[in-house]
C-alpha cells in the first residue's frame, strides 16, 4: 500500500474543518474517519497488482554505448481498470548516468481485461550481463488517494558486448593483408616488387628459397618470400589478474586488450588462420576453441562480454601449463599482460622459455598515456618530480621489454588508441616474414 | 554522442532546478511583498507615539515644551538601565508603554526606584506591570475615551476639572488610594502612595490626554502638567526593542500560547497531515537495486605515488639521476653511440660535442649537465630539467634538418 500527495493535501485541508467547525477531538476523529473511508474505498477499487501478468521480449545483446529496447507486455485480467506507475528496475549502470529514474518509470492505464506493451530503453555503461531486477507496480484507485503496490520478478538478461571500437582499422589492415597475398596489384612494399620481397636469411628458412642472384648483389644471403602461409594457429591469451584492472582514463587495461584481441581475431580469421581464446588468472575464465571463421567474432565477443579483472595475482606457471594444453601444434601466442617489473620477472620470465621453444610469442602490454603526460611535466618542482617518477617507470618497462625481446619475443607496448593497430601490424609483419 | 550529453546536461539541470524551485520562489516573493505592504500600511499613524520630540498627532512635544517652560527638565531614555539610572531622588518616572516590558525589566525598574522619593507614572499598564508596581490592583476591561469629571479629592484632578480619559479601569481595596475619573464604577486614574517612602505611583487608564492633538482639550494639559511636573526632573522612558534586556526570555509566551485555543486542534490535524506526507514520500517504488561495482585503480597510481614520495623526501639526487639517464638514453641513438655506452661520459660527451659543433664553449657545462652532482634545491632541479630539454631539442632539431645515415638502418 502507498499513499499519495492528495491524501496529505486533503488531511491538511481537514485542518480548516477542525479549526473552523469542530475544534475538538471529535473534529479530529471525524476528519480521520472520512479520510480513512476514502482511502479504503480507493484501495478496494484499485486493480490488484498480484493478478497482473507480464511477458518480456526484446534485445538480448547490445554493444557497449549502444541502445537496447526491452519490451514488457502487461495483461490486466481483472475487471477494474489499472491506473498505475510502473518501475522496470535494472542495475544503475544499465541506464545513462542520471537518467535511471525517468528511463525506468512508466505511467500506464490498462482497462479491465486488456493488455499493453511498454518499452524500456537501456543505454548500458558497463560491459557484461545485466539482469532485470524486478517490476514494481503501484496501482492507484480512482480517487488517487491510495495505491496498492507490489513487485513481480520477470527475468531477462541483456549481454553487453565489448564495443570493438578498433574495427575502424580493419579495412586498412585487410588491404595490407591482400597486398601480402599478392591479390592486389599495387606498387607498395610487399610482394609486388622484387627488391622488397627479399628478406635476410634466418636459420630455419628453406634453403631452396634462397635467391642467389639477389644474394650476389648483397652482402647477406637473401631469400625469396612466398605467399603467406595459411591455416596457422593463433592463441589469444588474456591475463585477467590484478594488473589488468588498472584504469587508463575510464576503462580498465583489460578492455583495451580485448579491443586489440578482437581486431587481431577479425584480421587473422580473414587471413585464413585459426584463432582460439583463453582468459586466465588462477583458473580459466573464458575459452573459445575450434570456431570457424564465420562464427568466430560472435563467439569471441560473447565470451569476452562478462569478463572482469580479478584482484588476484595471476598464476604464471598455471598459465604456461594451460597454454601448453591448448597448443598441441606450433602457434602464435599473443599474451596480453602487464609489463610491471616484479610480476613479470618473478613469475612470467622463468616460464616463457618453455613457450618460446615451439611457439612464436607476442607480449602485448597497455601503456598509460598519463605516464607520457607526467614525463613531459616541467616548470614546477612537483611536475619535475612527477617527470622523474614517470621516466623511472618508462625505464623499468623498457628494461623488462628488452629482456623479453632477448628471448625472441615480440613486445608491443602502446597506449590504448594505438594498441590494436600496432598488434595488427606486428601480426602482419610476422606473417609477411613467414614466422607463424 | 558523449559530447552531446555532456553539453546538454548542465542546461537540463539548471532548467530542472528552475522548474522545481519557482513555486517556492514565487511564494517567498509574495510573502516579502505582503510583508512590505502590511508594514507600509501600518507604519503611518503610530510613528513617534508619545515621543516628547515628536510633533505628530500622537506625539507629545507640546507637553514636553510646556513642562520645559515650567522649569522641569526632561530626560528621554529608551532602555531600562538608563531609566533606572536617571530616576534619582525627587524625580518623576514616566513609563509610556509598560506592557511591552518583560517582567525582568519591570522588576529591575521597580527595585531601582521604589526606595527613592518621587513619582512613577504608568500609562495604561496591564496585568504584568500592575503585579510589580501596584500589587493588589486589578485591571478592569477597557472603556471608551470621553471627557469625565474628576470626582475625587486629589488636588491635581480637582484643579484640572474634566479630562479626556477612559481605557483600562483599576480596582483596588487600598484605603489610601485616590480614585479619580470614575467610569462605570471604577477609576481610570489611580494614585497609590507608597507605604514606606515618599513615593507615589499614578496609573492612567489611557495615554490619549498626553497626545499633541488632545492636549489643548478640556483640562488635559493641566492634569498632565500637574502629574508630570510635580518634581523638578522628569524621566521619560520610551521602551524600545533595541534594549538588550527586552529579549530576556523570562515569561515570554510560547508559540502555543499565542495560538487561539480552537486552532490547536487544527494544528494537531496539520501534524497528522505532515505524517501523511511523510508516508507518501517515504514509500519507494520498489527497493534500491544493488550493483557490484568495479574496482577503480588508475594504472599510473604507482607512478603518481612515486612522484609524491620523491617530492616529500626532496629526493633531488634520485630525480636528477633519473632525468639525466633518460636524456642520455634518448640522445645516444641520435648521435650514433650504442645504447650500452650511453652512460659512459668518455664516449657520450665527445660525440655530443662533435654533433653540436660547439666543443670549446659548452664543454664544462655539458659534463655538469649530463653527469654532474645533484642540484642543491628544487629550483635548480627545475632548471636542470629545462636545460636537459634544451639540449635534447637542439640535437633533435639538427637531426631533423640534416638526418645522419644510421649504420643500423
Amino acid at each position: 500500500m502507498a499513499l499519495t500527495g492528495r491524501t496529505a493535501l486533503l488531511s491538511a485541508l481537514g485542518a480548516l474543518v477542525v479549526g473552523f467547525v469542530l475544534p475538538s477531538w471529535l473534529g479530529i476523529l471525524t476528519v480521520q474517519l472520512a479520510l480513512l473511508i476514502a482511502i479504503l474505498c480507493d484501495l478496494a477499487l484499485a486493480a490488484p497488482v498480484r493478478k497482473l501478468h507480464f511477458t518480456r521480449t526484446g534485445d538480448t545483446n547490445v554493444r557497449l554505448t549502444g541502445e537496447a529496447h526491452i519490451h514488457l507486455t502487461i495483461t490486466n485480467p481483472d475487471r477494474r481498470p489499472l491506473r498505475a506507475q510502473l518501475r522496470d528496475a535494472w542495475p544503475p549502470s544499465s541506464f545513462r548516468p542520471g537518467d535511471d529514474i525517468p528511463a525506468s518509470r512508466h505511467t500506464l492505464r490498462i482497462p479491465g481485461g486488456e493488455r499493453r506493451r511498454l518499452t524500456t530503453t537501456l543505454h548500458p555503461t558497463r560491459r557484461g550481463d545485466h539482469h532485470a531486477v524486478r517490476v514494481t507496480v503501484r496501482s492507484y484507485g480512482p480517487l488517487g488517494l491510495a495505491a496498492r503496490q507490489g513487485s513481480h520478478h520477470i527475468p531477462w538478461t541483456l549481454r553487453v558486448l565489448p564495443p570493438f571500437t578498433s574495427r575502424k582499422h580493419l579495412p586498412a589492415k585487410l588491404a595490407r593483408l591482400r597486398e601480402l597475398d599478392g591479390r592486389t596489384s599495387i606498387l607498395t612494399r610487399g610482394e609486388g616488387t622484387e627488391f622488397d620481397s627479399l628478406r635476410d636469411y634466418t636459420p630455419g628458412d628453406d634453403t631452396r628459397s634462397i635467391d642467389w642472384r639477389a644474394t650476389a648483389r648483397r652482402q647477406t644471403v637473401a631469400v625469396r618470400t612466398w605467399r603467406p602461409e595459411r591455416d596457422r594457429r593463433i592463441l589469444l591469451v588474456l591475463e585477467t589478474g590484478r594488473t589488468s584492472a588498472g584504469r587508463i582514463g575510464d576503462t580498465p587495461r583489460l578492455d583495451a586488450s580485448m579491443d586489440a584481441a578482437l581486431l587481431l581475431a577479425a584480421l587473422a580469421s580473414r587471413a585464413g588462420d585459426h584463432v582460439d581464446l583463453l582468459a586466465y588468472d588462477r583458473r580459466v575464465r573464458a575459452s573459445v576453441q575450434g570456431r570457424t571463421a564465420r562464427d568466430l567474432l560472435p563467439a569471441l565477443t560473447d565470451a569476452l562480454a562478462p569478463l572482469e579483472p580479478e584482484l588476484i595475482e595471476a598464476d604464471a606457471r598455471g598459465l604456461a601449463a594451460t597454454i601448453h594444453r591448448h597448443t598441441p601444434r606450433r602457434s602464435l601466442i599473443v599474451l596480453f599482460t602487464g609489463l610491471d617489473t616484479a610480476p613479470m620477472e618473478e613469475a612470467l620470465l622463468p616460464v616463457l622459455p618453455t613457450l618460446t621453444q615451439r611457439n612464436e610469442v607476442i607480449v602485448v602490454a597497455v601503456a598509460d598515456p598519463r605516464i607520457e603526460e607526467m614525463a613531459a611535466g616541467r616548470h614546477t618542482p612537483q611536475a619535475v618530480y612527477a617527470a622523474a617518477a614517470a621516466e623511472q617507470t618508462r625505464a623499468a618497462r623498457r628494461h623488462t621489454a628488452d629482456r623479453l625481446r632477448r628471448h625472441g619475443i615480440t613486445v608491443i607496448d602502446s597506449t590504448p588508441t594505438h594498441l590494436a593497430p600496432d598488434l595488427a601490424d606486428a601480426y602482419l609483419s610476422l606473417k609477411a616474414a613467414g614466422r607463424l | 554522442m558523449t559530447t552531446a550529453t555532456a553539453t546538454s546536461a548542465p542546461g537540463r539541470t539548471a532548467h530542472r532546478l528552475w522548474t522545481r524551485s519557482r513555486g517556492v520562489l514565487l511564494g517567498l516573493l509574495l510573502l516579502v511583498i505582503g510583508g512590505l505592504t502590511l508594514a507600509a500600511l501600518q507604519s503611518g499613524e503610530q510613528h513617534g507615539r508619545l515621543d516628547p520630540r515628536s510633533a505628530d498627532r500622537t506625539g507629545s512635544r507640546a507637553l514636553a515644551q510646556l513642562l520645559a517652560s515650567r522649569g522641569v527638565t526632561t530626560d528621554v531614555v529608551t532602555t531600562t538601565e538608563e531609566a533606572a539610572a536617571a530616576a534619582g531622588p525627587d524625580s518623576t518616572l514616566l513609563v509610556t508603554t509598560p506592557d511591552v516590558l518583560t517582567s525582568g525589566q519591570l522588576a529591575d525598574l521597580h527595585t531601582a526606584t521604589h526606595h527613592t522619593p518621587g513619582r512613577t507614572v504608568l500609562l495604561a499598564p496591564g496585568t504584568a506591570p500592575l503585579q510589580i508596581f501596584a500589587p493588589g490592583v486589578q485591571a478592569d476591561p477597557r472603556i471608551g475615551n470621553t471627557p469625565r469629571p474628576p470626582g475625587c479629592s486629589l488636588p491635581a484632578a480637582r484643579d484640572a476639572g474634566d479630562v479626556l480619559l477612559g481605557g483600562i479601569r483599576y480596582a483596588t481595596s487600598a484605603t489610601t488610594a485616590d480614585r479619580c475619573y470614575n467610569a462605570g464604577g471604577s477609576p481610570t486614574l489611580l494614585r497609590l502612595p507608597a507605604t514606606d517612602a515618599a513615593r507615589d505611583t499614578v496609573l492612567l487608564g489611557s495615554a490619549d490626554l498626553l497626545y499633541n492633538h488632545h492636549l489643548a482639550e478640556q483640562g488635559n494639559a493641566a492634569l498632565a502638567l500637574q502629574l508630570l511636573g510635580a518634581h523638578k526632573h522628569l524621566v521619560w522612558y520610551l521602551p524600545s526593542i533595541s534594549d538588550p534586556t527586552s529579549t530576556a526570555p523570562a515569561t515570554q509566551p510560547g508559540l502555543l500560547d499565542l495560538i487561539p485555543s480552537g486552532w490547536r486542534w487544527a494544528l494537531l490535524q496539520l501534524a497528522l497531515a505532515a505524517a501523511c506526507a511523510a508516508l507518501w514520500r517515504a514509500r519507494r517504488l520498489g527497493p534500491l537495486v544493488p550493483e557490484r561495482l568495479p574496482v577503480t585503480v588508475p594504472a599510473a597510481e604507482t607512478t603518481e605515488g612515486h612522484a609524491r614520495l620523491y617530492e616529500q623526501a626532496h629526493a633531488r639526487d634520485r630525480a636528477s639521476a633519473v632525468l639525466r639517464s633518460a636524456t642520455r638514453t634518448r640522445l645516444a641513438p641520435l648521435i650514433g653511440v650504442p645504447p650500452a655506452h650511453a652512460h659512459t661520459p668518455d664516449l657520450l660527451l665527445p660525440a655530443i660535442r662533435t654533433h653540436l659543433g660547439t666543443s670549446d664553449l659548452a664543454s664544462p657545462d655539458l659534463q655538469a649537465l649530463l653527469f654532474g652532482p645533484a642540484p642543491a634545491d628544487d629550483k635548480a632541479l627545475v632548471h636542470l630539467a629545462d636545460q636537459l630539454d634544451t639540449l635534447e631539442n637542439s640535437i633533435v632539431s639538427q637531426e631533423r634538418h640534416a638526418p645522419r645515415e644510421h649504420p643500423d638502418r
